[in-house]
């Protein structure tokens, strides 16, 4: 080997090249190239994801090939023949037929040399030169582009895998809910781990308050990793929210997600659970697809995995039937959702994977039990597979939280205040007849901001619930301005408030009118 | 939607009819056509029962009172069936129903 051929190589196998952006290298190295080989323009283009056809992604001397994203298809034209032949190509004498892209024609290039990029044998893109005038390349030529292309091919390589991570991340990050829900008398935590080298999964978890007062829970492994899974991860969850406002069977809601996998990525398998906790918060309903069971833990202490009827995961079997079991769900106890990869190891069996569970699970605040858990369960452990926890508790007696709703005023937000208000009050310990009066008192005030407040154009109405020991105050607020009742029977609504209250106070504002309502509590429990 | 289920039991010349649910001004014109409905020119008495009904507000009572009217208008007996521990027997006694319905506790 000469000295000569010895620098052209370090020029291009530099280490100093290792810091650079891929985008950088790229020029970096076309721009030693073209001095290396004495040509005049030089050009990387990439593998499309379909496989289909090469798509310029760095240029010198040929900018424009990467500005107007030029799509060779394979087997067609310079570089087309060389993405699908997998073999270098020279041409000395540029023609017509030989070149697709008018580019490389309106540039006035006579001569050609062109690699493919190769990474293990598999094609990654086509790496070509040109020259302005005649030139006829030698052996020594095509071995240094060649060099060149195993260089751009790692890096190309290595970045499209660093872009599919990263996208895959940010997608599971961005459909993960952010925040949990606010519901009076529930309190949740969540921890999402992603696998080994932090590839993340299809691991999901929602929660999902609905205007009916009931609040669905779901927790999903979708099978695989990466981008794919992430997407139909996605997907699923998108179909929790088509369909969960229609149904509060857990199994309907499965058998739901089942045929829509099943029709549009019939490939993909999936295990899911799904708990819907009744208004009352007494009872959940839980189905499971493929999914591990629940863990629950009581206010005295024992900790058991609930019994379900496990049926087969999404995208098996859609015809075979799903059932739903009802689960009891006393003040004081804290169930945990959560995917496989909290309780498998490799090369331990599951049962001691669930044990260690069962037994770092305890009825205490969510955000405690998700820690304990993640100490016991992964400690400093780097997991291979995705992990996700949802811990869910009721609350053990009553809760004192003052609490905001602010729904538009239409009548049909009466019924969604009128569950908030409900559930709210059965959280502060107030009794049914007291309960009664209070959600009829809001329903009058809320009924005369719908009907009286706002003209054609609309507005909203706010309800603030708080505690004033011994009495609970709402106050109803809107802001336009009430005009008087029209037709019979009308105006009994004030009445009524006055008679269930035991303090209405209205203030008409130039920002709006208030409605204050005070009642006074007697019920066990309070206080 | 608020959701109100109106069950109709009808003879010749008289009709039960058991509201559950809630109503409110949402669903309180469509309750009141069914509960008009259900009355014929024919009938003698009319019973409306709340037991199962677990929410109603004034929007609500204002049905009640528009059938009432109408039924006094036409001579024909009202009858309001309101437990003592329903959850609407307090706004059905303070909205002064007694005065164009017969409120019982439990059917005659």
């Amino acid at each position: 080997m000469t000295s000569d051929q010895l620098r052209r190589i370090e020029a291009v196998t530099d280490a100093g090249l290792a810091h650079l952006e891929v985008e950088e290298l790229y020029i970096e190295l076309l721009d030693r190239v073209r001095e290396l080989l004495s040509v005049d323009t030089a050009a990387v283009l990439l593998l499309g994801p379909s496989k289909r056809y090469v798509e310029a992604v760095a240029a010198r001397g040929l900018e424009e090939e990467v500005r107007q994203g030029v799509r060779i298809p394979l087997g067609r034209g310079f570089a087309g023949r060389i993405a699908a032949q997998k073999q270098p190509v020279v041409i000395e004498h540029v023609s017509h037929s030989d070149v697709l892209n008018p580019i490389l024609r309106d540039k006035g290039i006579r001569s050609l040399l062109g690699v493919p990029l190769l990474c293990g044998g598999e094609l990654v893109g086509v790496l070509h030169v040109g020259t302005l005038t005649p030139r006829r390349f030698a052996d020594a030529d095509v071995q240094l582009l060649q060099l060149v292309a195993d260089r751009v091919a790692l890096a190309a390589q290595a970045t499209s895998s660093k872009a599919e991570r990263t996208a895959a991340n940010v997608l599971q990050r961005s459909l993960l809910p952010s925040d949990l829900p606010i519901v009076p008398g529930l309190e949740f935590a969540a921890r999402y781990v992603p696998g080994g080298n932090g590839r993340v999964g299809g691991d999901w978890y929602d929660v999902i308050h609905l205007p009916s007062g009931w609040l669905c829970i779901v927790v999903g492994d979708v099978v695989g990793c990466g981008l794919p899974a992430a997407v139909t991860m996605g997907r699923l969850r998108s179909t929790v929210y088509a369909y969960v406002l229609e149904s509060h069977d857990p199994a309907d809601l499965l058998t739901r997600l089942d045929r829509q996998l099943q029709y549009f990525q019939p490939d993909v398998m999936a295990t899911a659970l799904c708990a819907m906790v009744e208004p009352s918060h007494d009872r959940m309903l839980i189905s499971s697809a493929g999914h591990p069971p629940p863990i629950a833990a009581m206010a005295d202490r024992s900790t058991a995995f609930v019994t379900l009827r496990n049926d087969l995961p999404l995208g098996v079997d859609g015809s075979r039937g799903r059932s739903t079991s009802t689960v009891a769900f006393p003040p004081g106890a804290a169930v945990g959702f959560y995917t496989d990869g909290l309780v498998e190891r490799r090369g331990i069996s599951l049962d001691v994977g669930l044990d260690r569970l069962r037994r770092a699970m305890f009825a205490g605040p969510p955000d405690s039990v998700c820690a304990r858990v993640m100490l016991q369960l992964i400690g400093g452990e780097t997991v291979r597979d995705d992990v996700a926890l949802l811990v869910l508790r009721r609350s053990d007696g009553p809760s004192h939280e003052p609490l905001d709703i602010t729904e538009p005023a239409v009548p049909s937000s009466l019924r969604t205040i009128r569950n908030a208000t409900r559930q709210w009050l059965t959280g502060v310990g107030a009794e049914p007849d007291e309960i009664g009066d209070v959600l009829v008192a809001v329903g009058e005030a809320c009924t005369n901001v719908i009907e009286h407040a706002y003209g054609p154009r609309g507005g909203s109405v706010s309800v603030h619930l708080t505690v004033e020991t011994p009495h609970v105050v709402a106050t109803v607020c809107d802001t336009g301005r009430w005009r008087p009742a029209h037709g019979r029977n009308r105006g009994r609504g004030v009445l009524l408030m006055k008679g269930l209250a035991d303090e209405v106070r209205i203030e008409r504002k130039d920002t709006g009118t208030e409605v204050l309502i005070r009642k006074a509590l007697a019920g066990e429990g309070w206080r | 939607m608020t959701d109100a289920s109106v069950d109709i039991d009808s003879t010749h010349d008289t009709v039960r009819i058991a509201v559950s649910g809630e109503i409110d001004l949402a669903n309180a014109a469509t309750v009141e056509h069914r509960l008009l409905g259900a009355v014929t020119n024919q009938m003698k008495a009319v019973s409306v029962d709340l037991s199962d009904l677990s929410y109603i507000d004034s929007a609500g009572l204002r049905v009640l009172f528009a059938l009432g009217t109408r039924l006094e208008m036409l001579q024909i007996a009202f009858e309001l069936v309101v437990p003592p521990g329903s959850l609407t027997r307090r706004a059905i006694e303070l909205s002064g129903m007694a005065s164009i319905a017969i409120v019982r506790p439990a059917p005659a």
